[in-house]
């Protein structure tokens, strides 16, 4: 069954429309009108306002609208940068303000169909039938592939890249302290040796530990992150005017990080410990 | 001995620990430079595509956007009055549509390629010639359009100068389709804006009218003006705008900043996030490492300080030893940097509608400054707790700490 949408809405003529915000009585004869937040707060206006909407700056096709209330519009990442200024009306509406005179199937003409089907895994073939019995209609699923050109795909592998990078340098700090860490105790070490304990014990004492270590800085790593992405969202939220989400630490991305940074915390530590422990006793406990 | 070598020797005493450290300040400092390379390569590599182009000041419709632009009427009178305002060289008009081009008897799909109608035709404008001749000033009567295609495209159907391609237009929103039209190519060419995910095929404005039905609709989507060196690009801007009040005139500059506040936007914030973070990380980092230094030779220290060496002297060794680790660090992350930017400029030049020859990673000579006083002021910053630590150590209580211990 196929359900289409009658509710459309316009952006481009509304950057040159005039829009006396007249606060007048509410006409409720008139048709009415939504606009966008950033629409009612650039132009001043408020439920119940009449509003005219025209082609042009000219005032061609003009009509007059009541405000009917004001929305969010749907963050689009591709138009984050762009002002939202935007109506929304019944399509009649807008049909007879864009009509055109000369061409009687003006009235009737849309610009777009969204259709939602009976079973959502047809999309392709339905596009394709489309596309085939109605030359010049291009018809296709709303749904993004992961491959093929998608700008989000490439800013992920960018951002995938980045990490990596993050990642390689400061596996080489981790390793640098650890080994630090390690000098650190070589007397202590050498004493346990001395007393009888095993390498192996002490093997899994650090691993205990650096187990430990890890997680604990895997855990803070995923705090400061859920923190930053708080801020960051809403810099970039006040900065847009959106309400486009830019960072979001999901439950995934959080058990990736942690997937990979505690093995590497514990590798860094028995690296560490290697340096020591294959020193024999004398050179351990020398001063 | 002096602090630098005392640092040297400090340093190349425990040789693993220093190698570690210079590669984990060499990966952050590269990807420090790529960040400051990103911050600015947009606009650098831009600037570079517009001013190839020979043009220095573009004329739009007042109607749309800088990239989804409402025709421009009556074009061909619009560009003679251009053409005789003092401080203007050369104009053109520029008309694009999408269209599909298929190569006559072969069963293959059609590719689908931005057509650009022109009445440019001079080597080195919006296109180079690389094979074949320009588009003619005159076509004769009757003859198929003259067209130049891309390289990309030439090599990807095997085409070459004089060979036949079928173009048809296609157009959105009409519920009827254009028959296709033969035309034969007379010249393969690099565009300075073809992406590399389309092709884009260029013919003259009678060309461009007889693949839409022989209809000479007399407009343009765009009129690229060349001012005269004399005169300049704004004063070529302000005598144009006053010729109608309905056109939106832009000189270069003009366009750069629009993209810089709207487009390009996304990737200078997220380079200035990245370099934030990256130079806290480093911070962090060496700060931590030269901490635990310090703190394994506070005997040492204390020793020094007993033997009369002054405070002073104690926070300049420390200080070169920073500046050793951050300063080696720093100049192996340049060629690493160079890498790397080259590595993440293909993964960014992969998305859709990208001009091929546009670059987000540029060098410039001002970024290594700036790359260097980054990374100089943080060494510096990271090296004064440590120094804090070395300089109120108590003498007679360390000393008396480490006989004991």
């Amino acid at each position: 069954m196929i359900a289409f949408t009658v509710v459309t809405f316009v952006a481009a003529f509304l950057a040159a429309a005039a829009l006396p915000a007249v606060t007048a009585d509410a006409r409720p004869d008139l048709p009415a009108v939504l606009v966008s937040r950033q629409l009612a707060a650039h132009a001043g206006l408020r439920t119940g306002d009449t509003v005219t909407l025209a082609l042009d700056a000219t005032g061609s096709g003009a009509m007059r609208f009541r405000v009917g209330g004001a929305y969010e519009p749907t963050p689009d990442p591709m138009r984050f940068t762009a002002r939202r200024l935007e109506a929304r009306m019944h399509l009649p509406d807008l049909n007879a303000i864009t009509a055109s005179p000369s061409d009687p199937g003006s009235v009737e003409s849309v610009k777009a169909v969204n259709v939602r089907l009976a079973d959502p895994n047809d999309a392709a073939a339905f596009a394709s039938a489309l596309a085939a019995r109605a030359p010049g209609i291009f018809a296709r699923p709303t749904a993004r592939t992961r491959d093929g050109p998608d700008p989000f795909v490439v800013l992920e592998r960018f951002h995938l890249a980045v990490a990596t990078v993050t990642v390689l340098g400061s596996t080489a700090f981790l390793l640098a302290l650890m080994t630090m860490r390690a000098e650190e105790r070589r007397e202590t070490v050498g004493i346990i040796r001395l007393i009888g304990v095993s390498q192996r014990s002490i093997l899994m004492g650090v691993l205990v530990e650096g187990l430990l270590i890890a997680t604990s800085g895997a855990v803070f790593g995923i705090l400061v992150a859920v923190a930053a992405q708080g801020a960051i969202n809403r810099f970039f939220q006040w900065r847009y005017d959106t309400a486009l989400v830019f960072v979001r630490v999901t439950m995934s991305i959080a058990l990736r990080s942690i997937m990979l940074s505690v093995p590497l915390g514990i590798v860094a530590g028995l690296v560490g410990a290697w340096t020591l422990l294959r020193r024999d006793l004398p050179a351990l406990i020398r001063r | 001995m002096n602090a630098w070598a005392l640092a040297r020797r400090t340093v190349a005493h425990n040789p693993a620990r220093a190698v570690l450290a210079v590669t984990g300040v060499g990966v952050i400092g590269a990807l420090l430079f790529n960040m400051l390379l990103l911050s600015r390569g947009l606009l650098v590599s831009f600037r570079d595509l517009l001013d190839t182009a020979g043009y220095d000041v573009r004329v739009l419709a007042a109607q749309g956007s800088m990239v989804h632009r409402e025709p421009i009427a009556g074009a061909t009178a619009l560009a003679n009055a251009i053409g005789q305002l003092p401080a203007v060289e050369r104009v053109a008009l520029v008309r694009t549509d999408s269209a599909v081009a298929t190569v006559p008897g072969r069963q293959t799909r059609g590719v689908t390629v931005t057509l650009v109608g022109s009445t440019e035709n001079a080597i080195g404008g919006v296109w180079d010639i690389v094979k074949g001749s320009s588009l003619p000033l005159v076509s004769p009567a009757g003859s198929p359009p003259p067209l130049i295609v891309s390289t990309g495209m030439a090599s990807q159907l095997q085409l070459e100068p004089g060979a036949s391609l079928q173009i048809r237009v296609t157009l959105p929103g009409v519920a009827s389709a254009l028959p296709a039209i033969d035309c034969r190519i007379v010249g393969i060419g690099h565009f300075t804006f073809e992406s590399s995910d389309e092709y884009t095929v260029a013919t003259t404005m009678e060309g461009f009218a007889a693949v839409h039905g022989a209809e000479d609709r007399d407009s343009a989507d765009l009129v690229l003006v060349a001012s005269r060196s004399d005169a300049g690009p704004s004063a070529a801007a302000a005598a144009i705008a006053l010729l109608r009040t309905d056109l939106r005139v832009y000189s270069n500059d003009q366009v750069l900043e629009q993209f810089n506040q709207n487009a390009f936007s996304y990737f200078r914030q997220i380079s200035a996030i990245l370099s934030s973070m990256t130079l806290a990380f480093a911070f962090l980092l060496v700060a931590t490492l030269l901490t635990m230094s310090v703190n394994q030779r506070l005997g040492e220290v204390a020793a020094l300080r007993a033997l009369g060496f002054p405070r002073r002297r104690i926070a300049a060794n420390l200080l070169c030893e920073s500046a050793l680790l951050v300063g080696t660090g720093g100049i192996a992350a340049l060629p690493l940097g160079g890498v790397l930017a080259v590595a993440l400029d293909r993964i960014l030049r992969g998305m859709p509608g990208v001009p091929a020859r546009l670059h987000f990673f540029v060098f410039e000579p001002r970024t290594v400054l700036l790359y260097a006083a980054l990374l100089g002021a943080t060494g510096v910053l990271a090296a004064l707790y440590p120094i804090w630590l070395a300089a109120r150590l108590p003498i007679a209580a360390t000393l008396r700490r480490e006989i004991i211990s």
